[in-house]
C-alpha cells in the first residue's frame, strides 16, 4: 500500500484531532487487535505512516447479517472505522451511490488502487446453471468476485456464507452456493460465524492494518487468533460439564441453576469460536450464557449436523430421531438375538456333534475329505 | 421500449434491480426483480421443525429475529401449543428491540441520503445547526462546539478525497432541499444513530445469547430466570433490559422523532408521491394474552381495500381462498400449471430460469423477471409495512395510533391522505417506532411484575418431546416485521418438516405482477414518479427506499 | 473302524506371549473404552451435589477414555510390530486372505458357524481365514477409531502427538462429523465383541481344540496327523 492517500495521522490532523485523541485511538485499535501495551508504539507508527487503505465489501447469497454484525463493532466504534480507518469504497448496504454510479466505484477502486485494495466478501457464490441465482447489475456473482479478487491485496471471507457456504449450502444445496476460498486460488482469511462477532470482523481487519500482514491462519484458513479455540473450552459451564452437572430439560432445575447444556445438543464442544471469550455485542453475553446451546454457527456444514437439540446428529434416511445410538443398540440386540439362537440350535445338535467328535478322534482312517454323516 | 435500470439498487437489504420507462420526465411503467434466490424452502424439507426457526431467521440478518419469531409460532400452531406469559413478553421485547433498531438504522442509514446531502452540510453555520437543534429537541449533544467539531470531521473525511460509502451519491441534485445547517444536524444524527443502535440490540443478547441472530424455541423462550441465581436472567439483566429501553424511549423521543418532522416538513410535496396500491394488509402482532387471540394484540389484524378507513377486512391465513402466491412473473414452475395461485399450505418450490444469461442489459419483462414470487390476498395486490400496520390501527379506532398519526399530522399541517404516499410510509415507520418503544416498557414492567408474583415458567414442555406430536398436523405463525405482514406455513408429517413456506413482507411489496397484469406496491409506487434525471434516479431511490426493502428477505 | 482308538493330540504353541498380552490388554482397552465413550455421548444424570466442585465424575470418564486411548495404541502398534516378527500365527499373512485356499477355508468356516454343519477337513490352527479377515478389518477400525480420537484429542492438547492428527479434522468435514463417526463406530465394537466371544466358545465347541484357554495359555490341541512341523 504504497501512496494512495494521506496516513491516517495526517488526516485526524486535518480534522481537528489532537495527538493525544490520535494516541487514544491507536490504543483503542491496539486493544481490539489484542496488542500489548509495550506493542502501542509499533501501532502508533502504523497509522501515522498508512492512508486509508481502500475496501471493497462485496455480497451475493447471503443474509447481510454479517454486514449488520459489523456495525456493531464496539472497539472500535464502527463510525471510526468507516471515517478514520479505512475507505468503503462499495458496500450495496451502506453507500449512498445506486446503480451505475455504485458500479462504477467498484471499478474506480479496481483501477486505481490494483494490488491495494482489501477485499472483503460477504454471502456465497452459486455456481449451477451459469449463476443465475444471484446476480448484480446484470452480471453473475462468480464474474464479480473473480474480477474483484485478481488484484486484491487481501482477500476476507466474512461469515459462515462466504468461508463454507452457510444456509444455502446445506442439503440439497439447491443453487450449489459455494464458498469463495473454493472460487479463489489465492489465500482467503475465513472468518466464519453466522454472523461472526462484531469485534473478530473489526479485530481481523485491524490486525491486517496494524501489523500490516495477515493474521496467523488455521488449516482452514481461519485466524488463530480467534479460531483456535474450541467454544466448549473457553465457556464458563464448564465446571459444570466435568463435574457432569447438565441441563436434563429447557427450564427446568438445572437450567435456572446455569448447567451445561451439552444434553441439550449444545455443539460447543465442536466448535471453534471466539463466542466464551470475545462474548457478543460488546461482551454482554453469548449464546450458552442465555440458556441456549451453541449450534455451531462457524462450523463448516453445520446445518447438516443436526438436528440441533441432540447431542447425536440423526442418521441420514432413518428419520430425526433415530441416531446411531437407535441403530446401534439395535445392531447390538441383533447381535445378542443371533448369537442366542445359534446358541440354542448348537444345544439341540449337541449329542450329535459330539459323538460325530468323539469317532473323528478315535478313527484313524479318518482323512481330510472325509466327515460325511 | 429504453427502459433506465438501477441495479443494484443500494442502501436496502439485498439484491433489488428496478427497471422504470420514464416519460417525459414521468414513470409510466416499472418492473422490480429480485436477483438472488438460496432456496429456503427446499432447503426445510425433511428437517426437524423445531430447528425450523434457526433456517428461517438467517433468511435476514437485517430483520433478524422477525423470521424465528414466526417459525416458532408456526411449529406451536400445528402443535397446539402455548407459550408461558413470560416467553410471551420476553418474546415481545425481543419483537420490539428489533423493530426499533431497524426503524432507526432504516432511517439514518438507509433512507436519509436520499434527502440528506451530506456535501452541503460542509457549509453549515455550526451555531445555526445549534439553535435548531436545541428548538426541536432537547438532546443534549447541540451545542455549537459540538457541530463545528463535527463539521471539522467531515472536512477532513471529504478533502482526503477518498469519500468510501459517500462517494458518487447524488450530491448537489435539485431534489434536495434541506438546508445546509439542518443536513449537519442530519450527518450529525447518522453517526450517533450508528454508534447507538448497537446498544439496544444488547437486549437480545441478554435474552437470546447475540445479536445478529438471537436463539428461540419452540415452546418459549431459551433463557431461564432465577432471580437467586448469577447464571440466568436476573436482577443485573433486567435491570440491563431496563436502562436499555430508558435509552431507547430517549434516543427516538429526542432524535429520531423531531429529525424526522424537521425533514418531512422540507419534503411535503412527497405527501403526494408514491402512493402506489390502495389496498393494505396487516397481519397484527405483540400479543397479550396469547397469539390465538388477535383481538388482544398491540398490532391489530385486518385488510383495507381502495383506501377506505371505514371498512375492516378480516383476515384469516389458514382460508385457502385469501391468501395465495402466484409466479407468473417469477422464476418458477408449478405442477398445476404457471398461472394459478397456490395457497401457501400446498405451496411449491421448484427453480425455473427463463431470464436473459448474463451478463445481460435488461430484463425480458414480457415473461418471467424475478426470484421474488407474488402474494395476493383475495386476488388483491396488498402494500404492507408500517403504514399499513397504522392504518389499520387507525381505521379500528385504535386511540394510541390515532393520536401520535394526528399529531403528526397537525404538526405537518397536511391532510390525512397524506398518508398515502412516500412521504407517508416514511412517517408511518417514525410514529410506530414511538409506539413500539413505549410499549417496550410497559411489557418489560409487566415481566418483572410476573416474576415478583413469583411465575419464572419460560417455556412448556408440553410438546416438546417428537413423540406426543401427531402424524400429520398444519400449522401458519402470523407476525409482523418491520417491513410488514410475515408468515410462514408448515405441515409436519411423521415428525419432519413436509413442506415450508414463507411468505414475507417485502415478498408482498417487491414481487412482478400477477397472472392478470396487477402490479405490485413497489411498481405501482413507482407510476407517476417525476425523475428530474433519468442519470440521476434519486425520486426512485426515495420512493423504493420508503419501503425498506429487504431482498434476501422477499425470495429466501 | 474295528480299531477305535484315540489318534494322539499334540499340544501347539499358538499364540506367543506379546500376542496374549496384546489380546488382554486390548480386550479390557475396548471395554474402557466403549463404555466410556459411551457415557460420553449420552452422560448419566448423575447430580447428587449442587455443586460443580464436589463432583468431577464427567471429567473422569473422559480421562479414562484419554488414558485408555493412549494404551489402546500403543498396544496395537505393537501387534503390528508382532505381525512382522512374530510366529507363523501371529503373521499378517494370516490376516489377508492372499491364497486361494484361504478363500476355501472362508466358505467352510461360514458352512460350520450358519449353516452348523459337521466340520470338513482341517481349519486352520491359528486364525481360520474367515477369522483373520475379521480382525483385520478389526485392525483398520482400530485405526480408524485412534485417528478420528486424536484428531479430537488434538484440539485439547498442545502435546505432539495428539496434533500429528490434526489434520483429519478439516478432512473429514470438522469436529462434528469426526465426533459422529467416532461414535458410529463404537457401535462397531459393541457387535464384534458379542459375535468375536461367542465363536471363540462355539468353536472351541465344534473344533475341541482348545480354542478358548489359548489365549489364556498359548497352546492349542491339533491331532498329530494333521500337524506336521
Ligand atoms: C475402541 C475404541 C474407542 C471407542 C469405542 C470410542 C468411543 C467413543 C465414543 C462413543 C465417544 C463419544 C462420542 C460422542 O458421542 O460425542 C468418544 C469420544 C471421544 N473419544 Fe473415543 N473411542 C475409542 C477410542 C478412542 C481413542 C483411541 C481416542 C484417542 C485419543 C479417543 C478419543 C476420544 C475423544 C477425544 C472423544 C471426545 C471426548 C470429548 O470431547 O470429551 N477415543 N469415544
Ligand atoms: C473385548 C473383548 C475382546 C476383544 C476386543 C478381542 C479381540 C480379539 C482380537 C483382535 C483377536 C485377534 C488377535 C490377534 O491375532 O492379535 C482376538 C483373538 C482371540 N480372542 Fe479375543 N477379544 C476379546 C475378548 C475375548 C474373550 C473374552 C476371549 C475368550 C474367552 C477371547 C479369545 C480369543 C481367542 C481364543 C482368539 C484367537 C482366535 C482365533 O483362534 O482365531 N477374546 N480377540
Ligand atoms: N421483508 C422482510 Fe424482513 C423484515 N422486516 C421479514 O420478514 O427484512 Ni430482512
Ligand atoms: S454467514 Fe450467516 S450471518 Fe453472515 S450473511 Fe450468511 S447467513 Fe447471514
Ligand atoms: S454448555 Fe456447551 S460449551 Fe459449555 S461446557 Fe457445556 S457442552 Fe461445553
Ligand atoms: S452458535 Fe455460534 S455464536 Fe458462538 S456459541 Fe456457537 S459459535
Ligand atoms: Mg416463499
Amino acid at each position: 500500500m504504497a501512496d494512495s492517500g494521506p496516513p491516517i495521522w495526517q488526516v485526524m490532523q486535518s480534522k481537528g484531532y489532537s495527538r493525544r485523541e490520535f494516541m487514544h485511538f491507536c490504543s483503542f485499535a491496539a486493544a481490539a487487535a489484542g496488542i500489548h501495551a509495550s506493542g502501542l508504539l509499533s501501532v502508533v507508527h502504523a497509522f501515522e505512516k498508512k492512508p486509508r487503505p481502500p475496501v471493497i465489501w462485496l455480497h451475493f447469497q447471503e443474509c447481510t447479517c454479517c454486514s449488520e454484525s459489523f456495525i456493531r463493532s464496539s472497539h472500535p466504534i464502527v463510525a471510526d472505522v468507516l471515517l478514520d480507518t479505512l475507505s468503503l469504497d462499495y458496500t450495496e448496504t451502506l453507500q449512498a451511490a445506486a446503480g451505475h454510479q455504485a458500479e462504477k466505484c467498484l471499478q474506480d477502486t479496481i483501477k486505481n488502487y490494483p494490488g491495494q485494495y482489501i477485499l472483503l466478501v460477504e454471502g456465497s457464490v452459486p455456481t449451477k446453471d451459469g449463476g443465475v441465482y444471484c446476480m448484480i447489475g446484470g452480471r453473475t456473482a462468480e464474474d464479480i468476485l473473480q474480477e474483484a479478487a485478481k488484484s486484491a491485496a487481501s482477500v476476507i471471507a466474512w461469515g459462515s456464507c462466504a468461508s463454507n457456504g452457510c444456509i444455502q449450502s446445506a442439503s440439497p444445496n439447491p443453487t450449489s452456493a459455494t464458498p469463495i476460498h473454493k472460487l479463489l486460488s489465492r489465500t482467503v482469511i475465513n472468518v466464519p460465524g453466522c454472523p461472526p462477532i462484531a469485534d473478530v470482523m473489526t479485530g481481523v481487519v485491524t490486525h491486517l492494518l496494524v501489523f500490516g500482514r495477515a493474521p496467523e491462519l488455521d488449516s482452514q484458513g481461519r485466524p488463530r487468533e480467534f479460531y483456535s479455540r474450541r467454544v466448549h473450552d473457553t465457556c464458563y459451564r464448564r465446571p459444570y460439564y466435568d463435574a457432569g452437572l447438565f441441563v436434563e430439560s429447557w427450564d427446568d432445575e438445572s437450567a435456572r441453576k446455569g448447567y451445561c447444556l451439552y444434553k441439550m445438543g449444545c455443539r460447543g464442544p465442536v466448535t471453534y469460536n471466539a463466542c466464551g471469550v470475545t462474548k457478543w455485542n460488546n461482551g454482554v453475553s453469548y449464546p450458552i450464557q442465555s440458556g441456549h446451546g451453541c449450534i455451531g454457527c462457524s462450523e463448516n456444514g453445520f446445518w447438516d449436523n443436526g438436528p440441533f437439540y441432540q447431542h447425536l446428529a440423526s442418521f441420514p434416511g432413518f428419520g430425526i430421531e433415530s441416531t446411531a445410538d437407535t441403530i446401534g443398540t439395535a445392531l447390538g440386540l441383533t447381535a445378542l438375538g443371533g448369537v442366542a439362537l445359534h446358541a440354542i440350535t448348537t444345544n439341540i445338535r449337541k449329542r450329535k456333534v459330539i459323538q460325530e467328535l468323539k469317532d473323528d478322534s478315535l478313527s484313524p482312517e479318518k482323512t481330510a475329505e472325509g466327515g460325511d454323516n | 421500449m429504453a427502459r433506465v435500470v438501477v441495479d443494484p439498487i443500494t442502501r436496502i437489504e439485498g439484491h433489488l434491480r428496478i427497471e422504470a420507462v420514464i416519460e417525459n420526465g414521468k414513470i409510466t411503467d416499472a418492473f422490480s426483480s429480485g436477483t438472488m434466490v438460496r432456496g429456503f424452502e427446499k432447503i426445510l424439507k425433511g428437517r426437524d421443525p423445531r430447528d425450523a426457526w434457526a433456517f428461517t431467521e438467517r433468511a435476514c440478518g437485517v430483520c433478524t429475529t422477525v423470521h424465528a419469531l414466526a417459525s416458532v409460532r408456526t411449529v406451536e400452531d400445528a402443535l397446539k401449543v402455548s407459550v408461558p406469559k413470560n416467553a410471551e413478553l420476553i418474546r415481545n421485547l425481543m419483537f420490539c428491540t428489533q423493530m426499533v433498531q431497524d426503524h432507526v438504522v432504516h432511517f439514518y442509514h438507509l433512507h436519509a441520503l436520499d434527502w440528506v446531502d451530506i456535501v452541503s452540510a460542509l457549509s453549515a453555520k455550526p451555531e445555526e445547526t445549534s439553535k435548531i437543534a436545541q428548538t426541536i429537541s432537547s438532546w443534549p449533544r447541540s451545542s455549537p462546539a459540538y457541530f463545528s467539531d463535527l463539521q471539522k470531521r467531515l472536512k477532513g473525511f471529504v478533502d482526503t478525497g477518498q469519500l468510501g460509502i459517500f462517494a458518487n451519491g447524488y450530491w448537489g441534485h435539485a431534489a434536495y432541499k434541506l438546508p445546509p445547517e439542518v443536513n449537519l444536524l442530519a450527518v450529525a444524527h447518522y453517526l450517533e444513530a450508528l454508534e447507538w443502535q448497537k446498544e439496544i440490540v444488547k437486549i437480545h443478547a441478554i435474552f437470546g445469547g447475540k445479536n445478529p441472530h438471537p436463539n428461540y424455541l419452540v415452546g418459549g423462550v431459551p433463557c431461564s430466570i432465577n432471580i437467586d441465581e448469577v447464571n440466568a436472567i436476573n436482577t443485573e439483566r433486567l435491570n440491563q433490559v431496563g436502562q436499555l429501553i430508558r435509552d431507547a424511549i430517549t434516543f427516538v423521543e429526542q432524535v429520531y422523532i423531531p429529525d424526522l418532522m424537521a425533514i418531512a416538513g422540507f419534503y411535503k410535496d412527497w405527501a403526494a408521491i408514491g402512493g402506489g396500491l390502495q389496498n393494505y394488509l396487516c397481519y397484527g402482532d405483540l400479543p397479550t394474552r396469547g397469539y390465538n387471540e388477535p383481538d388482544s394484540f398491540k398490532f391489530q389484524r385486518g385488510a383495507i381495500l381502495n383506501r377506505n378507513l371505514n371498512e375492516v377486512f378480516e383476515v384469516n391465513g389458514r382460508d385457502n381462498e385469501e391468501i395465495k402466491e402466484y409466479i407468473a412473473h417469477s422464476w418458477y414452475s408449478y405442477a398445476g400449471g404457471d398461472q394459478k395461485g397456490l395457497h401457501p399450505w400446498a405451496g411449491e418450490t421448484e427453480f425455473n430460469f427463463t431470464g436473459p444469461k448474463p451478463p445481460f442489459e435488461q430484463l425480458n419483462v414480457e415473461g418471467k423477471y424475478s426470484w421474488v414470487k407474488t402474494p395476493r390476498w383475495k386476488d388483491h395486490p396488498m402494500e404492507v409495512g408500517p403504514l399499513a400496520r397504522m392504518l389499520v390501527a387507525f381505521a379500528k379506532g385504535n386511540t394510541e395510533v390515532k393520536d401520535v398519526v394526528t399529531e403528526a399530522l397537525q404538526k405537518l399541517n397536511v391532510p390525512i391522505t397524506a398518508l398515502f404516499s412516500t412521504l407517508g410510509r416514511t412517517a408511518a415507520r417514525g410514529l410506530e417506532t414511538r409506539l413500539v418503544v413505549h410499549w417496550m416498557k410497559g411489557f418489560y414492567d409487566e415481566l418483572l411484575d410476573n416474576i415478583k408474583a413469583g411465575d419464572v415458567r419460560t417455556f412448556t414442555r408440553e410438546k416438546w418431546d417428537p413423540s406426543t406430536w401427531p402424524d400429520v398436523c398444519e400449522g401458519v405463525g402470523l407476525s409482523e416485521a418491520p417491513r410488514g405482514a410475515l408468515a410462514h406455513w408448515i405441515r409436519i408429517k411423521d415428525k419432519k418438516i413436509d413442506n415450508y413456506q414463507l411468505v414475507v413482507p417485502s415478498t408482498w411489496n417487491a414481487s412482478p405482477r400477477d397472472a392478470n397484469g396487477q402490479r405490485s406496491a413497489y411498481e405501482e409506487s413507482l407510476i407517476g414518479t417525476p425523475v428530474a434525471n433519468p442519470e440521476q434516479p434519486v425520486e426512485i431511490l426515495r420512493t423504493i427506499h420508503s419501503f425498506d426493502p429487504c431482498l434476501a428477505c422477499a425470495v429466501h | 473302524m474295528a480299531s477305535a482308538q484315540p489318534i494322539p493330540y499334540q499340544r501347539v504353541y499358538v499364540w506367543e506371549f506379546p500376542v496374549r498380552l496384546y489380546h488382554w490388554v486390548n480386550a479390557v482397552c475396548v471395554v474402557a473404552l466403549g463404555v466410556t465413550g459411551y457415557l460420553i455421548g449420552n452422560p448419566l444424570a448423575i447430580s447428587y451435589s449442587s455443586e460443580a466442585y464436589q463432583q468431577y465424575w464427567f471429567g473422569w470418564v473422559r480421562f479414562i477414555h484419554f488414558v485408555t486411548a493412549f494404551v489402546f495404541f500403543f498396544n496395537f502398534l505393537v501387534r503390528i510390530y508382532w505381525g512382522f516378527v512374530g510366529n507363523d500365527f501371529a503373521r499378517w499373512t494370516n490376516f489377508i486372505p492372499f491364497k486361494r485356499a484361504q478363500y476355501r477355508e472362508m466358505v467352510e468356516v461360514l458352512k460350520v458357524d450358519v449353516l452348523q454343519t459337521k466340520i470338513r477337513g482341517l481349519i486352520s490352527l491359528g486364525h481360520n481365514a474367515l477369522a483373520g479377515l475379521i480382525y483385520f478389518l478389526s485392525f483398520l477400525v482400530f485405526l480408524f477409531q485412534a485417528i478420528t480420537g486424536f484428531a479430537l484429542y488434538s484440539s485439547m492438547s498442545d502435546s505432539f502427538f495428539p496434533r500429528l492428527f490434526a489434520w483429519i479434522v478439516p478432512l473429514m468435514g470438522g469436529d462434528n462429523p469426526v465426533r459422529q463417526w467416532h461414535h458410529v463406530f463404537m457401535w462397531f465394537f459393541v457387535v464384534f465383541v458379542i459375535v468375536h466371544v461367542y465363536l471363540v466358545f462355539y468353536h472351541d465347541y465344534v473344533e475341541g481344540r482348545g480354542t478358548t484357554s489359548s489365549m489364556v495359555g498359548g497352546y492349542k490341541f491339533e491331532r498329530e496327523d494333521e500337524y506336521k512341523s
